[in-house]
């Protein structure tokens, strides 16, 4: 009997545009070939601001998203406040590696270096492109050195914008093979 | 660059938990330690490439916990984690050996781009350390010489054979290409071993010190002479007298060097009594003496008397498979000898030294690694710190271009780099001390920094 593939919930973390999570579903659901449901918008919990950085606590916010939705294999917080880790100035996204929670700030996606908005195609596609990366983390990729594949790393606009919307070759089959994994192990 | 080993050492739990996240997505193996006890503890145990150091903890401080590392284990790398006030103590830190720093909040991208850096040093190291290996299971060293080409294996071979028998030895090669040490070498492997080496650059005398330097004096010889003098031929009884730079000998001395040599004995300045002396003689010469012999500068039975065995060694641009192997004794000598942790070279600065054409031998070599050791900022040398090998000289003032006013220029210039240690700028210029500091005063050179 084929089993339930894992799916995808994509959980909005305070108020969202709707359809930037539509869109990010959309390449979620087309690059990784797996069912992805979008969750009811759930509030930022207040206790993972950091108020003298001005920013959330992106280490807290992914505990906070790892009580969520068991059933998912995957659950992917969306949130358009700043986020971070203490250490960092400033982070894109954030996962546990080999885990299941990961999250996805739009806070410095929408505008260029200079300042200036950005069109909604760019904005879109690095939110998509943060949210995959993640993804990859949660199911068990490392960074790639690979210039042509979205787990490259890069926590600059311009870096993020030279990355591909898509998996290397070696990427892609460790991550499929995760899935498949991960599926089997579901099923016994 | 994945799987390298890293330790990460902070007392503050949420330190620790994001730069090991980090880093376990960037592929690498990651431990931690809370405090420098336990730090050290894991060091002993296991090998890092890289730690990540945090400068205030309770139990220790993490200048401690470094010094500890750079001690057991020089070749891991260390980046200090400093918050805003302690920057000052990062780059003491960074002067006790520390890679590097970084103050926290940093860019993340900023982590990437060191971390990076920092581990393709740590496999240059490695592959150096690698290199120091191979080098030292192969004959490349040969008392102070070195080399593995086939010219200077067949010059160790000459060395061994001419060592043996007691015969003089005429050694030629350009300047710098280490004529001496071959002198030394044939002494050390001589039955004269246990003798004195005694060594007169006959170019660096006048005329009339050059003979009493050679040949002493006695008592009342000349005005000044108030006390008997040995000359360098005598104190090279029962070993070897090195003549170096044999063709700087004025004519009418050369006469009384080939009855010292053909008769064995001679006699002080001013003196009346014979002195036998035995001792091998080695000369050298970086020009060429037939063409002085056709000029009537140097006399042929004298060249005769010198030249029974000839040895030529080849200048540093005929041997480029060397330079490597040069680049990395002498690193290894300056690291000890100037205690600052250049740990390796790159590929592509031995590439860059290769292409040089090394007018200067392997002294030019010795004195620019030197040089790079000197100045360096990074455990690592890289072709940008052998940039000055072919930086155009400065231009100078108009009408300036006398020796005085480019010896100034030149002197100014090195005391500027070396941050004004004289000591420093000394040896790179290849003089002592003592005539730098003549220069300074001489030149009024003034450090602009104070
Ligand atoms: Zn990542
Ligand atoms: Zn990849």
């Amino acid at each position: 009997m084929p089993a339930q593939p894992p799916t995808i919930l994509i959980l909005p973390l305070g108020r969202l545009e709707t359809l930037v999570l539509r869109v990010v579903a959309g390449y979620i659901q087309g690059i990784l070939k797996v069912p992805v449901d979008i969750g009811e918008t759930v509030e930022v919990p207040q206790e993972t601001y950091i108020p003298d950085r001005h920013q959330y606590d992106a280490g807290l916010l992914i505990r906070f998203l790892r009580e969520f939705a068991p059933s998912y294999r995957c659950v992917l917080g969306i949130t358009s406040v700043d986020i971070t880790l203490p250490i960092f100035t400033h982070v894109f996204g954030e996962a546990e590696l080999g885990g299941h929670a990961a999250l996805v700030s739009t806070y410095r996606l929408g505008k260029d270096t200079h300042g200036r908005r950005v069109t909604d195609a760019v904005f879109y596609e690095r939110v998509a492109k943060v949210a995959l990366h993640e993804i990859g983390h949660v199911f068990s990729l490392y960074h790639c050195g690979d210039g042509k594949c979205v787990m490259r790393f890069s926590a600059k606009l311009d870096g993020l914008d030279e990355i591909p919307l898509y998996f290397c070759d070696r990427c892609y089959f460790l991550l499929r093979r995760m899935i498949f994994r991960n599926r089997a192990g579901e099923d016994t | 660059m994945a799987n390298a080993r890293i330790l990460v050492v902070d007392d503050e739990l949420i330190v620790r938990e994001s730069l090991m996240g980090w880093l376990r997505k960037a592929g690498h193996i990651v431990d931690c330690a809370q405090g420098g006890l336990e730090a050290l503890g894991k060091i002993r145990e296991t090998e890092y490439d890289l730690v990540f150091l945090d400068i205030k903890m309770p139990d220790m401080s993490g200048i401690e916990v470094l010094e500890k590392i750079c001690e057991c284990s020089p070749e891991t790398m260390v980046i200090m984690i400093t918050a805003y006030g302690s920057v000052e103590t990062a780059v003491e830190a960074m002067k006790l050996g520390a890679s590097d720093y970084l103050m926290k909040p940093f860019e993340p991208e900023h982590l990437l781009v060191l971390v990076d850096k920092l581990l393709r040093q740590k496999r240059i190291i490695e592959e150096n350390i690698l290199l120091k290996e191979q080098v030292a299971a192969r004959r490349v060293r040969y008392q102070d010489l070195v080399g593995a080409s086939p010219c200077m294996q067949r010059l160790f071979e000459l060395i061994e054979e001419v060592a043996a028998v007691d015969s003089p030895v005429l050694i030629r090669g350009e300047t710098g290409t280490g004529k001496e040490l071959v002198a030394k070498a044939i002494h050390a492997k001589s039955r004269r071993r246990y003798g004195p080496f005694v060594a007169i650059n006959c170019g660096a005398f006048p005329e009339n010190l050059l003979e009493s330097e050679l040949f002493g004096f006695e008592a009342g010889a000349f005005t000044g002479a108030v006390k008997t003098r040995k000359g360098r031929i005598e104190m090279a009884e029962g070993g070897t007298l090195f003549l170096d730079e044999v063709g700087e000998i004025p004519l009418k001395m050369q006469i009384d060097m080939l009855r010292v040599l053909e008769e064995k004995r001679f006699q002080r300045l001013g003196g009346r009594d014979f002195i036998s002396v035995d001792f091998r003689c080695v000369a050298a010469t970086h020009g060429n003496l037939e063409e002085e012999i056709r000029k009537g500068n140097f006399r042929k039975d004298l060249y005769f008397r010198l030249n029974v065995i000839e040895i030529e060694v080849p200048p540093l641009r005929e041997r480029k498979e060397d330079i490597g192997l040069l680049a990395e004794y002498f690193l290894s000598r300056f690291r000890r000898e100037t205690n600052k942790s250049v740990m390796a070279i790159t590929k592509d600065a031995i590439e860059f030294l290769e292409s040089y054409d090394w007018p200067g031998n392997v002294r030019e070599l010795e004195n620019a690694i030197e040089r790079a050791v000197v100045l360096a900022k990074d455990k690592v040398l890289t072709r940008k710190d052998f940039a000055f090998l072919t930086r155009q000289p400065d231009v100078l003032d108009e009408g300036d271009k006398t020796l005085e006013a480019v010896e100034k220029h030149h002197i100014a210039r090195v005391l500027e780099e070396c941050g004004w240690n004289v000591s420093k700028a000394a040896r790179i210029l290849g003089i002592n001390r003592t005539t730098l500091h003549n220069k300074i005063k001489k030149y009024n050179l003034k450090d602009r920094q104070q």
